[in-house]
């Protein structure tokens, strides 16, 4: 090993000058050995290098060195290879894949021979053209696919320089939701899915809440919960309500929510209290004025606040009797009141929380917002029926409206489940287009091509509302509740 | 932290995001950041997604900024965390996690106070072993948890515990934006991490 440096060194100092005779070589090979030739020897020497013994053992040393200095750039040109630090963009199962592997933009220029270890396994294969790698992957986990190289000067008996890669290929999120039954022993427990058509009013309602599937995936309850009823004096009712994911029994705040509205206005007394509304709209018709106005929305607040009012005391009751906190009851809520005459539809609505109401007109060309709704700096972040301080705010009046529309094609209210999706932000809502792409959505236009026909003569309506209302959209998987009065 | 530590928190990472990559919440909506503090504090991975997330590798040698390292998460969180807006949605609340094998070599304090202006959805401090003062983590945070010693074994179950927690906590935190009051809320912590009262 040691003389094979030396010649290396001998040859290196060669290498520099070029134009040095093998005399300069000897003499320099000499000096490493510390062999001098004094100036008495210097005849003998040079008859020494012309030797012809010596001029071949010269040149065997040349060629031996020239042999060496390849094979160093050859071990130097590999280890750069094997050094580069590389990242390979992740790959996700199903989705196609596809990340520049480019040798040359790596500043590898001497390969001449290479070839992929792992690569098809992963339902990868390298493409010469487009310089990438490519395909499909069908396995996840983190898989090392080994790049197997020889560079310039390598022979092909040589093996192959094995440099090492992590894919990490991401499973499907789709195949990973998990459908856990939530426990029906639960006090609380209610259905995990509902769908229905009904008739309401001179109309109908189709309604889906449906668990999410982040509920799902842990065999946790659905939080959402709606209700709808034909009262006895016209009007007629419908409630969507979402509980709090993070309180512990907001499946059933929001039950009492969404029953407690119903039942306020089923009773007598609120059912009578409503009827002073006809005199007051006819009032108002015939003869508008900021005063019929006030009047109007004087009774919206009055009647409307103490249904709501009363719905929180309800939960209040049920929170101390049940020994748990009004937080554990977390619900939104959300609900109109309507009722047919002949100047048109009167809508009153109250609204707490990020669930949006909103009616279309006749031929869909405007929409009309029945609230505004609750969103906080954060993601998730809303208010509830369950929180003392909404009552007191100034804006709590802001939360009930009223409007009379002559027509309406559709009036909807919905839970953030279907919300976040489809309308994303808030500033979307007042936009008729994207009601109109939301409608077209219903209809079919949409990733899966369901469809549902949006007429009560439909016998297939639940189920393919039910169909739909299973939509997929990364990252939105919270309860969805979807009400359509049409 | 060097050596057998740093390299545990390495690994643990690793099977925390290979973890969390089986939870479907989790890979759809988690983005991750890393931020490391010696004598300086630097976001060597900014907010990522799970997904894509590669983890690069780690030293953390000399001395333990931990006021600079609060700085420099309040300013990730002021930059990379987006807010809701009329036309913006936004993200959830940060969960944030500090790990820490020393005590504070620098002002510390005035990062506290930085940090403290920014919402979580909740923090974990985690003293490694007994050069890490756990009393003064509790000046960040209300949860914080102990590792007798910074071992292999006891990182790798620290961060076994965070991903638990992540997944346990990501749906709470989606659905309702609401805070995770305390440390009850999340998985019970491996025998191996105290929880400091």
């Amino acid at each position: 090993m040691a003389s094979l440096v030396i010649l290396f060194m001998v040859h290196a100092m060669a290498d520099k000058r070029r134009m040095m005779d093998d005399k300069e070589l000897v003499i320099e090979l000499f000096k490493i050995h510390n062999i001098f030739v004094p100036p008495a020897h210097m005849h003998l020497f040079e008859k020494f290098v012309q030797d012809k013994g010596s001029v071949k053992d010269i040149q065997v040393i040349k060629q031996t060195g020239d042999e060496l200095m390849a094979k160093w750039k050859q071990k130097e040109k590999i280890a750069e290879i094997l050094q580069t630090p590389l990242k390979v963009l992740n790959a996700t199962v199903g989705k196609p894949y596809e990340t520049k592997f480019d040798f040359e933009k790596f500043g590898w220029k001497d390969i001449q021979a290479y070839e992929f270890e792992g690569l098809e396994e992963a339902g990868l294969f390298y493409d010469q053209k487009t310089k990438q790698l490519t395909g499909v992957p069908t396995k996840s986990g983190d898989r090392k696919i080994i790049f197997k190289f020889k560079v310039e000067g390598q022979q092909d008996e040589d093996p192959f320089n094995e440099k090492p890669l992590t894919l990490i290929i991401n499973p499907d999120p789709k195949t990973l939701w998990k459908n856990i039954a939530s426990d029906k022993n639960d006090p609380y427990w209610k259905e995990d899915d509902v769908t229905l058509l009904a008739p309401l009013s001179d109309r109908h309602i189709l309604v889906s809440c449906k668990r999410g599937r982040s509920h799902a995936n842990v065999g946790a309850f659905r939080e959402d919960d709606f209700a709808f009823k034909d009262l006895d004096n016209g009007w007629s009712i419908v409630v969507v309500g979402d509980g709090a994911g993070s309180a512990k029994i907001s499946r059933k705040g929001s039950v009492i929510a969404c029953n407690g509205v119903v039942d306020y206005f089923t009773e007598k007394s609120s059912a009578d209290s409503l009827k002073e509304f006809d005199s007051l709209l006819l009032e108002h018709n015939t003869n508008a004025s900021a005063e019929t106005q006030k009047k109007l929305n004087r009774f919206v607040y009055d009647n409307l606040g103490k249904a709501v009012f009363q719905v929180h005391k309800k939960l209040e009751e049920f929170a101390k009797k049940e020994g748990v906190t009004l937080k554990d009851l977390s619900s939104t809520l959300i609900f109109t009141l309507l009722k047919k005459y002949d100047i048109g539809y009167a809508l009153l609505s109250f609204g707490v929380g990020d669930c949006p109401m909103a009616v279309l007109n006749k031929d869909v060309s405007e929409v009309t917002l029945l609230n505004w709704i609750d969103v906080g700096e954060f993601g998730g972040g809303t208010r509830f029926i369950t929180m003392p301080e909404i009552f007191g705010s100034d804006k709590f009046a802001t939360r009930f409206g009223f409007k009379l529309v002559e027509e309406f094609s559709y009036l909807m209210l919905m839970s953030d489940g279907i919300y976040d999706p489809k309308f994303v932000v808030e500033s979307n809502l007042p936009e008729i287009k994207n009601w109109q792409a939301f409608l077209k959505d219903i209809g079919g236009s949409n990733e899966d091509g369901i469809k549902v026909e949006l007429s009560a003569d439909n016998k297939d309506i639940t189920t393919q509302f039910s169909s739909w209302m299973d939509f997929w959209s990364i990252g939105n998987h919270d309860d969805r509740t979807l009400a359509i009065i049409f | 932290m060097t050596g057998e530590p740093i390299e545990a928190v390495k690994n643990g990472v690793q099977v925390m995001i290979s973890s969390l990559r089986q939870n479907p919440q989790a890979i759809e909506t988690a983005f991750i950041s890393i931020i490391t503090f010696d004598s300086v504090a630097k976001q060597v991975i900014p907010l990522t997604d799970l997904a894509s997330f590669q983890m690069v590798d780690i030293k953390a040698t000399g001395t333990t900024c931990l006021g600079d390292a609060l700085k420099v998460v309040s300013g990730c969180i002021d930059n990379e965390v987006a807010k809701t807006t009329a036309e913006q949605k936004g993200d959830w609340k940060p969960l944030v996690f500090i790990m820490t094998d020393g005590i504070p070599t620098d002002d510390w304090q005035s990062g506290l106070e930085e940090f403290k202006k920014r919402k979580t959805a909740y923090t974990v401090a985690c003293a490694a072993g007994s050069g890490a003062d756990s009393n003064l983590l509790k000046q960040i945070t209300e949860n914080v948890v102990s590792l007798d010693t910074a071992d292999s074994q006891s990182i790798a179950k620290f961060f076994s515990w965070v991903s638990a927690s992540i997944g346990v906590t990501s749906t709470k935190v989606e659905d309702g934006g609401k805070e995770v009051t305390g440390i009850g809320e999340l998985p019970p912590p491996p025998s191996e991490l105290n929880i400091v009262t």
